[in-house]
């Protein structure tokens, strides 16, 4: 065995400039699916946290029938009792906070915004006394103020919609909408801040008002479309909102359903699966590059060394340690490629997890699904440097097994008196 | 008793529709210790032959017996392990493993038998020094002459203290005077250990060294002569 692996290892310098050549197109694939995976990675762990920081928070009480028909957010279907599930959440240890959310047409005027016009819109009502217990847009405000509890005309909206629209603070709009039992109602509301949240589906569309306000102006009698819940980015999610839809049930409020992030983003969630079959593809895309460069490589290899072949096999060396030499100098090509597509990638890799792309020109005016809205950072993965350094060398060996055994198909004077 | 005996042993090759006998019923019996030379002109079956005494072809009639062992009736890896133990290649083309250096490329036969590491260096140092290459141990074959290159291939095969060594036209590649010191240095191993040397030649210089000239003829033996 140590004569195998030592006459592999020095054929692996016999052909120079092709091992390079197959070793770098190796590197190149393996690199480019360190850096595809880990920006994907970064950014699935920053739309998480952005989708939970400003979207959806960790969990969701709903009514069983809002989630059927959330699309049309239907005030009907909303939560009578939020004091008592609130009582229930908190005896759980849980923050939470109420949220009614509803549509509406926003009309603009000439005066503030330049010309009239109307756009139908998603008003989110808040309770500002809990609410940033829950998500985590103080930090966010670029101008004016926040919401004030009981505050009955001010609105905060997301930059970019601000931006759309031309909107600053201070000035009004009008908002009509159904309350709950479907009359039909008109409030004046003036934008008292701006935020500019780091997640853009929220930054887009963004209009918050205050809760009892809201209530008020609905008809809603207390009641709230959702009471949204934060757990700590370690909890177990499953566990949490099966307990907690335990505690619901045994008090008579079976109505109510729990709702994890996972499944209020389930857009988001198809979106990552596709993606993650994107970097499969990659991955599958150097096993091509690799099939066939190591493969021609072993196949020139082997016709150049047909008559050192049949020597080695008229010397008595079995057909399976010329294979398993043949293989090691295969999988050390796969090494090299392997060892310098995971250093570059490596190296790419150290820029994108601290300093990351900016993509904020493309994700402005394009939604891809990724709550990501400018800075797109990479993230360490140790599982898939070793899954790249050793799919480089297994694959490397696996196509050059092809030729191999071709060669040694081949009876030992034809081998011995190849041309 | 002889060492090899060939009986009656026939192959053929086939090329598209045309079936070419390469060779037809040959017998012949080889003693231990002989320097035999199969001589004849091209296509006249002396590589066949020796690819089936070698064990690296397959004999479509008659019976080839090593020791009064059948090789037709050994498998591959028996044939494998059968030439691995007892017998020794010289080829025309050296067949070299270029990456390898001169001990390397002799003691490597050593490696596929189980022989120990020091064991195996003792007794590449000592056939390197006896077929001459002394001191050129660690050069590669593209730094060594084609009769240097001979000169490990001999050792190479000399080196597992084969039964038999079997040379297929080993002078063929030189020029004269190398291929008679290298035909000098086959016989003087052939003497010093008793080792059966059997080669293919079309070459009279080389014929001449043979201490038995068996001649083919299109796939026959044509005359087989006993020298002094």
């Amino acid at each position: 065995m140590k004569f195998i692996l030592q006459l592999a290892m020095k054929n692996l310098s016999r052909y120079k400039r092709r091992t390079i050549i197959t070793s770098v197109a190796i590197a190149f694939g393996l690199m480019m699916f360190i850096i595809v995976d880990s920006i994907l990675r970064g950014a699935q762990v920053e739309s998480v946290r952005n989708l939970r920081w400003y979207e959806t928070a960790s969990l969701r009480i709903y009514d069983s029938n809002y989630w059927e028909e959330h699309y049309f957010l239907p005030l009907e279907s909303s939560i009578k009792q939020p004091d008592k599930v609130m009582d229930i959440v908190k005896a759980e240890g849980l923050t939470a906070t109420e949220r009614t959310t509803f549509a509406a047409d926003m009309i603009l005027y000439s005066k503030d915004f330049g010309e009239d016009g109307n756009m139908s819109v998603k008003i989110t009502a808040i309770d500002p006394s809990t609410d940033f217990d829950v998500y985590r847009y103080p930090d966010t405000l670029i101008d004016g103020r926040f919401l004030e509890p009981g505050e009955n005309d001010g609105i905060v909206i997301g930059s970019w919609f601000a931006e759309d629209i031309g909107a600053k603070v201070g000035y009004w709009v009008t908002f009509i909408t159904q309350g709950n039992g479907g009359f039909y109602e008109a409030f004046d509301m003036q934008i008292v801040g701006i935020v500019n949240c780091p997640n853009p589906n929220v930054n887009r569309t963004l209009i918050m008002m205050d809760k009892s306000a809201a209530d008020s102006y609905l008809g809603m009698d207390g009641a709230v479309t959702s009471i949204d819940i934060v757990l700590d980015e370690k909890a177990n999610l499953n566990q949490s909102a099966a307990d907690l839809q335990a505690k619901l049930d045994q008090a008579g409020l079976s109505n109510l359903q729990v709702l994890t992030w996972r499944d209020l983003a389930q857009d988001y969630i198809a979106m990552v699966e596709a993606k993650q079959g994107g970097s499969s593809m990659i991955l599958f895309l150097v096993f091509i590059i690799a099939a066939v460069g190591v493969s021609n490589t072993m196949l020139m290899a082997m016709y150049e060394r047909m008559r050192e072949l049949g020597m080695m096999r008229a010397m008595g060396m079995r057909d399976r340690d010329i294979l398993f030499s043949f293989l090691f100098e295969a999988g050390g090509i796969g090494m090299i490629g392997a060892t310098v597509g995971i250093a570059l990638g490596c190296l790419v890799n150290i820029y994108l997890v601290n300093s990351g792309i900016n993509v904020g020109f493309m994700f402005r005016d394009m939604d891809i699904g990724f709550r990501i809205q400018s800075i797109m950072r990479g993230a360490w993965s140790l599982p898939t440097i070793l899954k790249a350094f050793f799919s480089g060398i297994l694959l490397s060996m696996v196509v050059a097994l092809f030729p191999i055994r071709r060669a040694l198909k081949l009876d030992i004077p034809t081998c011995l008196h190849h041309q | 008793m002889s060492m090899i005996k060939i009986e009656k042993v026939s192959r053929n090759y086939k090329t598209g529709e045309t079936v070419v006998k390469a060779l037809k019923e040959v017998s012949l019996e080889v003693d231990a210790g002989e320097f035999l030379s199969i001589a004849g002109p091209s296509g006249s079956g002396k590589t066949t032959l020796l690819n089936l005494i070698g064990c690296i072809d397959g004999i479509d009639s008659g019976e080839i017996y090593i020791n009064d062992q059948p090789i037709s009736g050994m498998d591959k890896t028996q044939k494998t392990t059968f030439r691995r133990n007892n017998l020794g290649f010289i080829f025309q083309t050296y067949n070299l493993i270029p990456v390898l250096s001169a001990y390397e490329n002799v003691s490597f036969v050593l490696s596929l038998l189980d022989i120990p590491a020091d064991e195996i260096k003792r007794r590449t140092y000592e056939v390197l020094k006896e077929v001459g290459l002394e001191g050129m141990e660690n050069r590669r074959p593209a730094k060594l002459s084609g009769g240097q290159q001979q000169r490990i291939a001999i050792a190479r095969a000399l080196v597992k203290n084969p039964q038999i060594i079997l040379a297929d036209e080993p002078t063929a590649n030189l020029d004269s005077k190398t291929g008679e010191e290298i035909l000098k240095l086959m016989k003087k191993m052939n003497e010093k250990h008793g080792t059966t040397f059997i080669f293919s030649t079309h070459d009279k210089m080389v014929m001449e060294y043979a201490s038995r000239l068996v001649l083919l003829h299109d796939g026959s033996i044509v005359s087989d002569e006993r020298r002094q």
